[in-house]
């Protein structure tokens, strides 16, 4: 039935970019269509007028359009070809992937009728398929609620979006709370952090459309379509937020005492606390794994707000979009013994330096020392577990540490100028307006010394760090009462978590990686999720709260227009299927699961690899739209074209593959004619069959490449190999088939590997 | 002045390639943040600088083999451990001093050690040349009086006598390191402090 079928074949001419190296006379002449037709310039809107009409008058039910790549203009004759199905159109590139690589006319104009009858031999397997559109929840998770978080969901809301902020902590605010002082490159002058928070943290108590869920963690996760499930672990407060006016009697009675964290363990606080003055919710907590449930404060609380007796609670909350905020923790110092943190009480971490300083910290922003005396001098150590190959440390540069530690300087320098400051640094990095800070802080009589400490040492009452001033080339040995750290900001504990639970591809680092770093930066692996702030990597709260803000205007962007997916996905038999698992076991994509006693597959994540087709042994998987039939007739409608003695390797690459070989034409670099290239959804799609067929039907040689960064890409290459070995047995040469990385921008080693194949095979042949 | 034919980074390179350099590119990623000055004992006691070293290595600087302070690192492998790029200076500094060999120069140093030499001529067996004798004996108390009573204390402990490498061992050893080339290195270092 399928070959009743009236195929329309358009060329062309592309400004001559096309006809002036092929003869579109002759490749009219060797074609056995229904309709051929011809234009200088298909993609303009004349061109969409000639192929409509075309459709209308000779009743065409299939069209091969013979001109660029699909990668440029697929989408614009998709369009053109209605009112046909668009996935009853395909493209023959005889531009990036013929004339552009070719100059022997004959040769090229020969290549432009295989690729176009490949196309041809394909599309008349195509059937209509519709794509798949997916309008996901509007509703967003942000997981963190630090400064990136807060922003991030406060966007979100003003432009009428509901969401849930999940903080793990009793109150929102995350690190910004603590730091005390906070700078501008511009202005010169450091400003109270808190004053700044607490504005944008009254407006998002205050907004209607958040929900604020502290002492909240997530626990689980799971997609189904666009919609993620995901469930909340609320852990109990023990006092009630609705009823506990915030008047601190029940501190006050309460006899524990135990460090406080908030402070970096520098005071102490009760098993009943506020964790600072201004958090939010409003409302104590009791730390159960401190209290004695002695009762004291609950005798004591008026308000009958206390709770002991609470339990955690467990909260499923459904959305379209999660914007992931978690956050950093510092470098734990445990690593670097030879610098005393653990020994001595006055050396101390940059964090601890600014709660020293805040105004609401231990000392009340007195700079004391252990015994209470001012300290004269401090020596700052930086790169403490930053730029630092050694085991248990980042090679990263933490980005901030410089200016946090000219920040803190110059805190010192205002209020105590007989206080000699010494920063060791190796570099001081001080991007774009910074600089400015940096000048300011040497002109404060911050002195600076070039060279990394290895050690710090006790010698009498005060310390002795050793380091070498690499300027003058001299080792040195500085006296100091009072050494601070700069340490390094790593991921935090919730982040890693968060990645596993959700899936979220991360760095080798541990933070959360984008999907793309330079043009998605805030974009995951997964459609969806999105990162802002320090979970995404060291940055400080000006960057933290743009990328907040970027990831909600993602969000907004998916929320409004939905998703549109190929259609080209898995498709399970439900009566077929006896849900075995084995199909979730092997999706590489972590594209399926069971659910309500049915396979689900996840059209977002689904790529059509089929994979999980080989483990189903009742066959109960399709992938739609026809993509074995469809590789089997290009192949042979490569193969049925080729002429005496012609050498013919068939070239099998993806989506990646094939940007990268357009790019030979775009470079106008060259490779041998030989060279028939067929994109295919998947190379692992290319199966063993697909191979014996080409083989047994006049190809001399068959090219796989994978880009390495695919999740099939291993598999891939051992299915291959495997190939090679029963073609081996069957007695062909193996060596005729190659399996190869490909990489988008390194068009012109993919050149090569052509040519080198190529001339690999003739070997083959003159042998033979 | 540099000049625009001059490719100072040949001399970094060679040293990547010595065998005895384990930390791969670790040389070119230095960025002379000192570290290893800041805790190597050498430096702290003596002119040498082992992040000197490397910036002259990367200079192409290749009078460092003539340079008398390479000689003063002991590899104690600090500078090896603490360097946050990985690298190591202490390989770069044996390598150094192989090139400085080849090149026939600080034999002078060399010839400190000879006695290492000759114990294996003789005995087989690699002994503290007893041109460091002085100097351990004011350095470590008591060490002196332990060597001087050592067979009465290895009595006392009721041990026997130190295995010691048999006649045939000894001629074997002696004609390896001839027949390597061994003999002749030392004759030549031997000769040339006259």
């Amino acid at each position: 039935m399928k070959d009743d079928l009236k195929v329309g074949v358009f060329l062309c001419e592309c400004g001559g970019n096309i006809s002036d190296t092929i003869d579109l006379e002759k490749v009219k002449e060797s074609l056995d269509v229904e309709f051929i037709g011809q234009f200088v310039n298909l993609c303009s809107l004349n061109g969409r007028k000639l192929i409509r009409d075309a459709i209308f008058d000779h009743g065409l039910d299939r069209i091969v359009i013979a001109a660029c790549s699909p990668i440029s203009h697929e989408k614009t004759f998709q369009d053109y070809i209605k009112p046909l199905n668009p996935y009853l159109m395909d493209m023959a590139n005889i531009r990036e992937q013929c004339s552009w690589v070719h100059s022997d006319k004959d040769r090229a104009t020969h290549k432009a009728i295989t690729l176009i009858n490949a196309s041809i031999e394909k599309i008349k397997q195509s059937d209509a398929v519709d794509p798949i559109y997916c309008q996901t929840p509007k509703e967003v998770a942000v997981i963190g609620g630090g400064i990136a978080g807060m922003n991030a969901a406060l966007s979100l809301a003003k432009q009428g979006t509901k969401v849930t902020l999940i903080e793990q902590s009793p109150s929102i605010g995350g690190q910004m709370a603590k730091i005390g002082k906070v700078f501008s490159p511009v202005k010169i002058a450091e400003e109270c952090g808190m004053c700044l928070l607490n504005p944008i943290l009254n407006e998002l108590v205050w907004n209607e459309n958040i929900e604020v869920l502290t002492n909240t963690k997530v626990i689980e996760a799971e997609r189904r379509g666009g919609t993620y499930n995901l469930i909340l672990e609320k852990s109990p407060r023990y006092v009630d937020v609705e009823k506990c006016i915030g008047c601190g009697k029940c501190a006050e009675v309460c006899e524990i005492e135990v460090p406080d964290d908030w402070n970096d363990n520098l005071s102490m606080r009760k098993a009943i606390y506020r964790p600072f003055g201004q958090s939010y919710p409003e409302a104590y907590v009791i730390d159960m794994d401190n209290c004695s449930k002695c009762g004291d404060c609950f005798r004591q609380c008026n308000m009958k707000a206390i709770r002991l007796k609470s339990k955690s609670e467990r909260i499923p909350l459904q959305v379209g979009s999660i914007i992931v905020a978690t956050g950093h923790q510092l470098f734990d110092m445990d690593k670097r013994p030879e610098y005393g943190y653990n020994r001595y009480d006055d050396v101390i971490t940059q964090s601890e330096l600014g709660r020293i300083t805040g105004v609401n910290g231990p000392t009340k922003g007195k700079l004391l020392k252990a015994n209470g005396e001012v300290p004269k001098r401090v020596v700052m150590i930086q790169c403490v577990g930053s730029r630092d190959e050694k085991p248990d440390g980042h090679r990263y540069c933490s980005k901030i540490c410089c200016t946090v530690a000219l920040k803190n300087a110059n805190i010192i320098k205002h209020k105590y100028p007989d206080t000699d400051v010494l920063i060791c640094y190796t570099d001081i990095r001080t991007p774009g307006m910074f600089e400015k800070y940096y000048k300011h802080t040497q002109e404060n009589e911050v002195r600076f010394l070039r060279g990394r400490p290895g050690e710090v040492v006790k010698k009498g009452d005060n310390f002795i760090v050793r380091t070498e001033d690499t300027i003058k080339g001299e080792f040195v040995e500085i006296e100091a009462d009072m050494v601070v750290l700069s340490t390094a900001m790593e991921p935090s504990q919730g982040t890693k978590e968060i990645a596993e639970i959700l899936n979220v591809g991360t760095t080798e680092d541990g933070f959360i990686k984008e999907s793309h770093p330079k043009i998605k930066p805030v974009a995951t692996d997964v459609q969806g999720i999105f990162v802002c702030g320090t979970a995404h990597d060291p940055k400080d709260i000006t960057d933290s709260i743009m990328q907040g803000i970027a990831a909600a205007s993602k969000v907004s962007e998916y929320n409004y227009g939905g998703v549109e997916i190929e259609p080209f996905i898995a498709e399970i038999d439900r009566e077929k299927c006896i849900l075995c698992g084995e199909c979730v076991k092997r999706c590489n994509y972590k594209s399926m699961n069971i659910q309500d006693d049915e396979v689900y597959i996840n059209p977002m994540s689904c790529n059509g690899c089929g994979k999980c087709l080989i483990g189903c042994n009742q066959r109960a998987i399709t992938i739609n739209g026809n993509i074995d039939e469809k590789i089997t007739s290009t192949i042979k409608g490569v193969l049925s074209k080729k002429r005496e003695g012609q050498r013919m390797i068939l070239v099998f690459l993806d989506n990646i593959g094939y940007t990268a070989a357009d790019n030979i034409g775009v470079n106008r670099l060259s490779y041998p004619d030989s060279i028939h290239i067929i994109k295919v959804i998947s190379v692992n799609r290319v199966r063993p069959r697909h191979i014996q067929y080409a083989l047994e039907n006049g190809a001399d040689g068959l090219f796989i490449g994978e880009f390495p960064g695919d999740l099939m890409y291993g598999e891939v290459e051992r299915k291959i190999q495997n190939v090679k070995d029963r073609i081996a047995e069957l007695g062909e040469n193996p060596e005729r088939i190659t399996f190869s990385k490909v990489y988008i921008p390194y068009y012109s080693g993919l050149a090569r590997k052509f040519i080198e194949f190529d001339k690999k095979i003739a070997e083959l042949d003159e042998a033979k | 002045m540099q000049k625009i034919t001059d490719s100072p980074i040949d001399f970094a390179e060679h040293i990547i390639e010595d065998v005895k350099n384990s930390k791969e590119e670790g040389v070119l990623k230095c960025v002379q943040c000192g570290m290893c000055t800041s805790t190597c004992p050498a430096a702290q006691h003596s002119d040498y600088n082992p992040r000197d070293i490397i910036e002259r290595v990367l200079d192409g600087d290749i009078s460092i083999l003539e340079d008398d302070s390479i000689w003063n690192c002991f590899y104690c492998y600090t500078c090896h451990s603490v360097c946050p790029v990985g690298n190591s200076v202490c390989e770069v500094n044996q390598i150094l001093k192989q090139f400085a060999i080849e090149n026939e120069m600080g034999y002078d140093k060399l010839y400190e050690y000879m006695g290492f030499a000759d114990s294996y001529f003789t005995a087989a067996i690699g002994a503290i040349p007893e041109i460091f004798f002085k100097d351990i004996k004011r350095d470590v108390p008591g060490w002196w009086e332990f060597r001087l009573h050592l067979d009465e204390i290895r009595d006392e402990l009721d041990l026997d006598p130190p295995l010691m490498p048999s006649k045939e061992v000894i001629d074997e050893v002696s004609k390896i390191l001839t027949i390597t080339g061994f003999k002749d290195k030392i004759e030549k270092i031997r000769a040339t402090q006259g």
